[in-house]
């Protein structure tokens, strides 16, 4: 891919692949963070991001949970929305046509409590003009039916993928969710099932209680993770799906910043997600794309691809007798 | 109308009342386009401890200054932070966000604004406004009612002189002025009076606002209450700050409106409030005093 290698001003090249789908760089809005784009318009360059990954979408419009719906804790933010939507047939007639004109790739995150849902979603977005992936949801913890349920079991896991396989020609995504003992199995079964690629993670399960009223701080009483504080969570769970799957994978958790999205890429992942920063900091994304290739020119390095999955694992650290005899000291 | 993300910078800050601060920010931009009873979420402090920007509503505007003032009480770890910041330090916001007032249509003879704590500080900005804008055939016109917990969490009262408003005054304690909740001294004059306010804005503590949309929605005058809730965007993105609301298809389906796109201003009869939960409970004063 030797034309990717250099722009012709000379500046580092940001695009990637990933299995059937070419983005202009690695730096995508999370879904539940951006909700259907437009939210951002006055505050960011929608047209600047790798893709947007709209609000999961349901067959039917979705109420969400009662509040509070929301905690904040150290360096995170605990969320128990529960999936509100407004449905597909609203999704298609009056948010996705905006996302269109502001020429910004789609994946639309889908969600169901059966799998014929998930089925039918999906090819009903089958053919949707500025689509690009369906990213399919089984990792949603703050849900009764369907969601989680489905990711953390990789037999069901990989029933829900084969329908959507069999219902679409579009790439498809699974997003993982961590609340598991071993998040390779899962990703292994996601991928034999027809799953082009994968992404992680969904939210780490969580609960926050007050000292005054003695109640859970939701309604919901539980609740997922997000923020700075599940990155380390994230980077663990990316590498180990890494190491178990061929297939490329999105990088998501924690990533506030350039040099957040840089480990993740770091580690192989062929992309990332931002997802929680974009409330605190709504021009995050592209500040962080910026990042990315400002880095990459200070490292001397023609394109992203040269930077992913460079991580030295041979060995931890290297011998100190090793690295001072290769700096020639005399 | 448009947003801006705008850093602005401290002019002065100042201890007004019990836990109780206001701040002068420069920020013209903001300034320019805010209009009464809408919030900016401000960034109290760099890094990612607080995590979240904190819904903060406009308690003077004023544009051609490019100065906006903000009220606050210190409320947890976010208020805090900011409370300690010095003039010149620079805090990153975004706004204006949210709906804002609306005046009366037509100059009215009675306006009733009803204020709890420091759910006085957008109703500030609105006063000013029906003052300035004639809104009302006199100033006496425009009742304020303004209750608190004790009389230290007032703004004093020559803030309000040259409003030249009507005003009651009521502490739970009794400290000042009527002795007890402000929802029962609003019942008591506006039926002793036999006031027939044209409208009725109000902000304060989730059970004032429950018992005075009951009182609106019993004696049928037009409403605005500014409403809040924990708040991760102010974008209308996160869905957070949702409160539950009539089905708008008529049914008895669970369905939510969001403070921060669909208000924070909502008109009594647009909330469900037999729904409403009273959730947000403050921290004991001992802990951020």
């Amino acid at each position: 891919m030797a034309e990717d290698k250099i722009v012709s001003d000379g500046s580092p090249a940001l695009s990637v692949q990933l299995g059937p789908l070419r983005l202009k760089n690695p730096v995508l809005a999370a879904s539940g963070t951006f909700g259907y784009g437009r939210e951002y318009a006055d505050l960011t360059d929608l047209s600047r991001l790798g893709a947007v990954v709209v609000k999961g979408i349901s067959l039917l419009p979705r109420p969400g949970n009662p509040p509070p719906r929301l905690v904040e804790t150290s360096a995170g933010l605990i969320n128990a929305i529960g999936l509100e939507n407004v449905g597909v047939e609203a999704f298609l007639k009056d948010k996705l046509p905006y996302l269109r004109g502001r020429r910004v790739p789609v994946i639309v995150n889908i969600f169901g409590n059966m799998v014929e849902e998930y089925a039918e979603l999906a090819s009903r977005l089958d053919g949707a003009a500025g689509v690009v992936a369906l990213e399919i949801n089984i990792s949603c913890p703050n849900v009764k039916k369907g969601g989680m349920v489905f990711g953390t079991d990789p037999v069901m896991a990989a029933g829900v993928v084969r329908a959507v396989r069999s219902s679409t020609s579009l790439p498809l995504i699974t997003k993982l969710t961590p609340n598991v003992t071993r998040i390779a199995d899962i990703a292994k079964a996601a991928v034999d099932a027809g799953s082009d690629m994968l992404s992680c993670i969904n939210t780490v399960a969580a609960m926050a209680v007050d000292i005054f009223s003695r109640r859970p701080k939701l309604a919901n009483i539980v609740g997922g993770l997000s923020g700075p504080a599940v990155k380390p969570i994230a980077l663990r769970c990316t590498y180990e799906v890494l190491q178990a799957v061929s297939c490329p994978v999105i990088g998501i958790g924690g990533i506030t910043g350039a040099t957040d999205a840089l480990e993740f890429l770091l580690l192989g992942a062929r992309a990332v997600q931002v997802g929680t920063a974009n409330f605190v900091n709504p021009g995050v994304t592209a500040e962080i794309i910026d990042g990315i290739e400002r880095f990459l020119r200070v490292q001397g390095l023609e394109s992203i691809e040269a930077y992913i999955g460079s991580l030295d694992t041979r060995c931890v650290f290297p011998f100190a007798e090793e690295a001072c005899a290769a700096l020639d000291l005399g | 109308m448009r947003k801006f993300k705008e850093e602005a910078r401290i002019l002065d800050q100042e201890n007004v009342a019990l836990q109780t601060w206001r701040l002068r920010l420069l920020a013209p931009r903001i300034a320019a386009e805010a209009r009464a009873g809408q919030f900016i979420m401000l960034q109290v402090r760099e890094g990612q401890d607080p995590l979240l920007r904190r819904p903060l509503s406009f308690h003077r505007i004023l544009p051609e200054e490019g100065v906006i003032e903000i009220l606050y009480r210190v409320v947890g770890r976010g208020t805090w932070w900011l409370s300690r910041c010095e003039p010149g330090t620079r805090l990153s916001l975004l706004g204006p966000l949210g709906n804002g007032f609306r005046l009366p249509e037509k100059q009215a003879s009675s306006i009733v604004v009803v204020a709890g704590g420091i759910g006085i500080a957008p109703l500030f900005e609105l006063m000013t406004q029906l003052v300035a804008k004639n809104a009302c055939s006199t100033p006496q016109g425009i009742h304020l009612f303004y209750g608190a917990r004790s009389a230290a969490e007032f703004l004093p009262p020559q803030a309000f002189h040259d409003l030249e408003i009507s005003i009651h005054w009521s502490t739970d304690d009794g400290s000042l002025g009527y002795h007890g909740f402000v929802t029962r001294l609003v019942d008591q004059i506006v039926l002793g009076q036999k006031l027939c306010p044209e409208m009725l804005y109000a902000c304060g503590p989730l059970p004032m606002q429950y018992n005075l949309a009951k009182w609106v929605l019993a004696h049928g005058a037009p409403s605005q209450l500014s409403l809040e809730s924990l708040m991760a965007c102010g974008l209308g993105a996160c869905l957070g700050c949702a409160l539950p609301a009539p089905h708008p298809g008529g049914s008895d389906e669970d369905h939510y409106v969001h403070v921060c796109k669909d208000g924070p201003i909502f008109p009594a009869g647009s909330i469900l409030w037999q729904k409403i939960r009273l959730y947000q409970t403050a921290p004991p004063l001992f802990l951020y005093s």
